[in-house]
């Protein structure tokens, strides 16, 4: 890129218009068509491979449900046409048809990537008979199909949509397994009592459960009279049979998920839909929908504790009697559809307070605000930027309701972001994604992806997460980091350029919010080229004049550099609404960047503590060594040595044994291995206790011959027989010697 | 997918039991039989976990060890000699939902039945399995066993064994997806049960090998090592054994050993004096069959009867095209 500085322009004083942002109307026109510099090379999107478009995929395939093109062509290139001269020609036939589609759906053309890929292949194949048999061969090779999107103001409806499904999808075919078997079940039980029953057991009944060519062999008169009485046990209590009737029925009949596809609905009643593009739609909903709601999970407790059969009616009735709304736990409405709401800005006609009443309501709600205007306009009018940008701060209110999962992204960043907003889909609780997906219509120079982009980069619109099932803490929680330069204030990138001697340049230039509204023609007019007689040291970069502060600044003004369609850098002066709103902007920043731990006051408020108070006792032990420096010398050179040694990890500690007399008899019961021979011997004497070992009940049930005897044949020689109870037993001292041994 | 209701409810109204809840009958082993301790162990595994008894299913094949299903009063399935581990499989493929235990012998499992206990630790499904070891055929009185020692005098083998033992550890340790490992001696009874609750609670095939006495045909097999302590080695380890204080003043000879390991594992297995005893290999990560081949359709016999007929359909020679029985192509 050839490009050239140029200052030249004409002006009030540059000063004036600092303060004032006044400015003849000649300059309005003048500054039509710039962008900033740093997005002069992204002039031809369509040239360029990256994240966009995406394609949402059909169907329930592996892999990821949304997938970028450039990664699918990607994986289509390593499988038909790996690296090598042989494969070349057609690699560059399928980067081409990317290419195309690319192109294609940039200009708005929307459909399947099977239709486009048609589409474009007979285009090229029309013009160039090459492209034949080969890139037919590569497009049957494309194993997944689905929506082609862009980058605009739809992006994030679709792509959140297309997550939805395919997490409510996973939903459903666990619901549909469940009910499946809990239907099944209690069919069963209805079956096998009517197959015990009086009319299950007739000679007709018997009869149809055999087949033809046995069946003139059985006698079924007489089956039928001789099997009710080898039948054990009655059938089911009525009550029974209409809670299981019941069950069943409510189960077949619920609408909360389809019938899984290719089996239709026996009674066709329509399922429920969950989407909507009103809270207050989706809640009144909810609450239409909740005392069904209840007795299907009513139906499915009892169904499970039927199979199970663990239905206690004294127990249990009172429970289910008074089982409502209240008796739901969150984890069983999980198990449910989540009601998600999708609507736009609407002009700035978004209702924040309605979306964080309906995210507090405690129903499962999952909430798409689609921003397409993130620098509203204030009181003043058109281009004139109100100062509590209401649609960032959307996000960050929600994420102080403290239960609700909050992503805030751009559109551009969906495809990095798309396993955190499946956890927001997935999570036990309400979520809202706040996406901006570029400025449109209004005063849009950029095309919806890099305006986007350039949103998240300027700190305009920072991408950010808040997930409640994390952990415990913030630091767990609260996360930024899809943000580019996190630490830094403003995002700065290297910027070549040739000058006036075509000599390459390389400087550093940030990019802040004021470059963000370069691109947006609404805000033009805060901008104006400074006169050629503007000496170069009086502009500054805005990113330092933001960094200074507002009384340091002298006569100087400050400018962002841009470019035109010719490829011509130019530096531009701001006007002083701009650069505040630029540091309102950068305090939004900052408050994020406290929440998310980066330069976070306290921690640093923290450390200056532990840091002074760390130097006041170095201090003092410098202090008290020096009377007896030399002395003290060997002690200092290990000073962990003072420090206690570390206990070594304590080992648990053996139960204290029972005082127990030497001449007292008794067992080692921990270690009886219930072999059973001292009870069989003495089962008065000797008995075993709650985990079936053995322990001497009653001495006196038993003579000390026995407790000998048992000593001995006990294997493990856990018996210890003690001394005599009894001095009259005869043959005492044999068995005393015998004894011996087991003391 | 279960409703946390449904839980609660479970929970709030579980039933418990007494070890007499599990206690079916007066065993028939000899005295002094270290069957009696596996009994005992297993019934305070089911009173301590609370395992309802009409969801307990206790499999064996033939032998002494094989009586064990009369004594507990579960559910139970004596079978015939060397398939308790098909048996098993069968109904847990059928009732997942079971908790099933097999007690085996170390002639039923180890010679009849070797080819099931390899393929059963290959298939890995949940049960726990129990090798009651003794070294020799008991309820034949006395014929040698595959893990009979070498130069073991019995009715087959007058002038001694002539073969080295077979070593049940270190075959099982060689089968491809063996998680779970483990051997016990039925006379230290607090091991015996932690070993125990450790394979119930695996998810897996839980091969207990337990040395156990025959005070009939073997009195004096194990005296060594019951007479001296250092002739056990325990393996402890804290993802393993966790020894009581008491325990640990009696036993001495301790070794660290990590459950994960499986080389070492088979070292150790390799072992026989002094006698390993603890986990030797736990590895939770290896699916279970029953797993790998859940379709996600429930299987209801009308569903069963439409895959059959769809495809006994195919060979079906029908009559004539105006049959009013084949199926509309």
């Amino acid at each position: 890129m050839h490009m050239n500085v140029d200052v030249e322009g004409q002006m009030v004083d540059p000063l004036i218009f600092y303060l004032t942002g006044k400015q003849p109307d000649s300059g309005k026109k003048a500054f039509a068509n710039k962008r900033p510099a740093l997005l002069a090379a992204y002039n031809d999107l369509t040239r360029l491979r990256y994240d966009f478009p995406l394609v949402l995929i059909d169907g329930k395939v592996a892999g990821a449900p949304v997938r970028s093109l450039s990664v699918l062509i990607d994986d289509l290139l390593q499988k038909v046409a790996p690296p090598g001269m042989e494969s070349e020609q057609l690699r560059k036939m399928i980067l081409r048809i990317e290419r195309e589609i690319r192109t294609m759906s940039a200009a708005g053309e929307s459909g399947l990537l099977s239709e486009l890929w048609d589409k474009v292949a007979a285009k090229l194949e029309q013009a160039d008979a090459s492209f034949g048999k080969q890139v037919r061969i590569a497009r049957a090779a494309l194993e997944v199909d689905g929506q082609v999107i862009d980058c605009n103001v739809d992006t994030a409806k679709y792509f959140i949509m297309h997550l939805w499904s395919a997490v409510q999808e996973e939903k459903a075919r666990q619901f549909r397994a469940t009910v499946s078997r809990l239907a099944v079940k209690l069919a069963d039980i209805l079956r096998a009592d009517y197959l015990r029953s009086p009319a299950g057991l007739s000679a007709e009944s018997l009869r149809a459960g055999i087949g033809p060519t046995h069946r003139g062999l059985i006698d079924f008169a007489a089956m039928s009279a001789l099997l009710p009485k080898a039948s054990k046990g009655e059938g089911l209590s009525e009550a029974r049979r209409h809670r299981i009737e019941s069950a069943l029925a409510i189960l077949k009949g619920q609408r909360f998920f389809a019938a899984a596809s290719g089996q239709p609905r026996p009674d066709e009643v329509e399922p429920y839909s969950f989407r909507f593009d009103k809270c207050a739609d989706a809640l009144a909903a909810y609450k239409a929908r909740l005392p069904e709601l209840v007795e299907l999970v009513k139906a499915m407790a009892i169904a499970e504790l039927e199979i199970d059969n663990a239905y206690a009616e004294a127990k249990h009735d009172v429970i289910f009697a008074g089982f409502d709304a209240g008796s739901l736990s969150p984890q069983d409405t999980a198990l449910f559809p989540d009601y998600v709401v999708s609507m736009g800005d609407g002009n700035g006609a978004l209702d924040n307070a309605a979306v964080m009443s309906a995210l507090s309501s405690g129903v499962p709600l999952k909430v798409l605000v689609n921003i397409d205007d993130i620098v509203e306009e204030g009181p003043s009018g058109v281009g004139y930027s109100a100062s509590g940008l209401r649609n960032v701060q959307l996000a960050n209110v929600a994420a102080g309701l403290g239960e609700v999962f909050v992503l805030q992204s751009v559109s551009s960043n969906l495809g990095q972001l798309r396993d955190r907003i499946m956890r927001g889909l997935e999570f036990n609780g309400p979520a809202l994604f706040s996406v901006f997906g570029g400025v449109q219509a209004k005063g849009a120079a950029l095309p919806a992806y890099l305006s986007a982009a350039a949103a998240m980069q300027s700190r305009a619109f920072p991408a950010f997460s808040y997930d409640p099932s994390a952990g415990p803490d913030m630091a767990s929680r609260f996360s930024l980091e899809n943000n580019p330069q996190v630490e830094a204030d403003w995002t700065a990138e290297a910027f070549d350029y040739a000058d006036g001697n075509l000599q390459r340049i390389r400087q550093e230039v940030a990019f802040t919010l004021v470059d963000f509204l370069v691109c947006d023609s609404r805000y033009h007019h805060h901008f104006v080229k400074p006169p050629r007689s503007l000496a170069q040291e009086r502009m500054v970069p805005v990113a330092q004049w933001l960094a200074r502060a507002p009384n340091e600044s002298g006569d100087n003004v400050p400018y962002v550099l841009v470019t035109g369609s010719d490829s011509v850098l130019s530096r531009v002066i701001v006007d002083e609404r701009t650069i505040s709103a630029a540091r309102r902007c950068r305090d939004n920043w900052h408050r994020l960047q406290e929440l998310g731990g980066v330069h976070n006051s306290f921690a640093a408020r923290l450390l200056a503590r532990e840091k002074q108070v760390w130097e006041e006792q170095k201090q003092q032990e410098i202090a008290s060594l020096k009377p007896t420096a030399s002395a003290a010398a060997p002690a200092t050179a290990a000073p962990a040595a003072a420090a206690p040694a570390a206990a070594p990890a304590a080992a648990p500690e053996a139960a204290a044994e029972p005082a127990r007399s030497p001449d007292e008899a008794y067992i080692e019961t921990e270690r009886c291995s219930s072999c059973n021979e001292c009870t069989l011997l003495n089962d008065r004497m000797f008995k075993y206790n709650e985990n079936k070992q053995a322990f001497i009940a009653d001495i006196k049930a038993g003579t000390y011959a026995q407790l000998v005897e048992a000593a001995e044949s006990c294997q493990l020689g856990i018996i210890h027989p003690g001394k005599p109870i009894n001095p009259n037993e005869p043959g005492l001292d044999e068995l005393m010697k015998r004894a011996e041994p087991f003391q | 997918m279960t409703l946390e209701t449904t839980h609660c409810l479970l929970r709030m109204y579980e039933e418990h039991h007494a070890l007499e809840d599990y206690q079916g009958g007066v065993p028939r082993w000899c005295n002094g039989c270290g069957d009696n301790a596996i009994l005992a162990a297993m019934q305070r595994l089911c009173r301590d976990n609370d395992l309802r008894p009409e969801k307990t299913m206790f499999v064996s094949g033939i032998g002494c060890s094989s009586r064990l299903p009369h004594y507990m009063k579960t559910y139970g399935f004596h079978g015939i000699h060397g398939r308790a581990l098909p048996v098993a499989e069968g109904i847990k493929m059928a009732r997942p939902d079971l908790n099933v235990f097999v007690n085996t012998g170390d002639g039923d499992c180890c010679s009849i039945g070797a080819a099931h206990w390899i393929h059963a630790i290959r298939y890995n499904m949940n049960m726990v399995v129990v090798l009651h070891d003794n070294h020799v055929y008991g309820l034949t009185k006395k014929q040698a066993s595959p893990t009979s020692p070498r130069g073991l005098k019995s009715n087959t083998t007058p002038r001694g064994a002539y073969l080295e033992a077979l070593n049940p550890l270190t075959v099982t340790l060689g089968i491809q997806n063996v998680s779970f490992v483990a051997q016990a001696v039925d006379w230290i009874p607090e091991v015996l049960y932690d070993i125990f609750s450790a394979a119930f609670h695996h998810r897996g095939l839980s091969f207990v090998r337990v040395l156990q006495r025959c005070p009939e045909f073997l009195p004096k097999m194990f005296d060594p090592w019951l007479q001296d302590p250092q002739k056990t080695m325990l393996l402890t380890h804290e993802k393993g054994l966790k020894l009581s204080a008491n325990l640990a003043k009696v036993y001495k000879n301790q070794r660290q050993h990590d459950p994960l390991d499986l080389n070492a594992a088979r070292e150790i297995a390799s072992i026989d004096d002094p006698i390993p005893v603890g986990i030797l290999y736990q590895n939770p990560e290896v699916p279970c069959y029953e797993d790998l081949r859940h379709a996600g359709q429930f299987r209801t016999s009308d569903y069963v009867k439409a895959g059959l007929e769809k495809e006994f359909d195919k060979y079906t020679v029908w009559p004539s095209d105006q049959d009013e029985s084949k199926p509309a192509a």
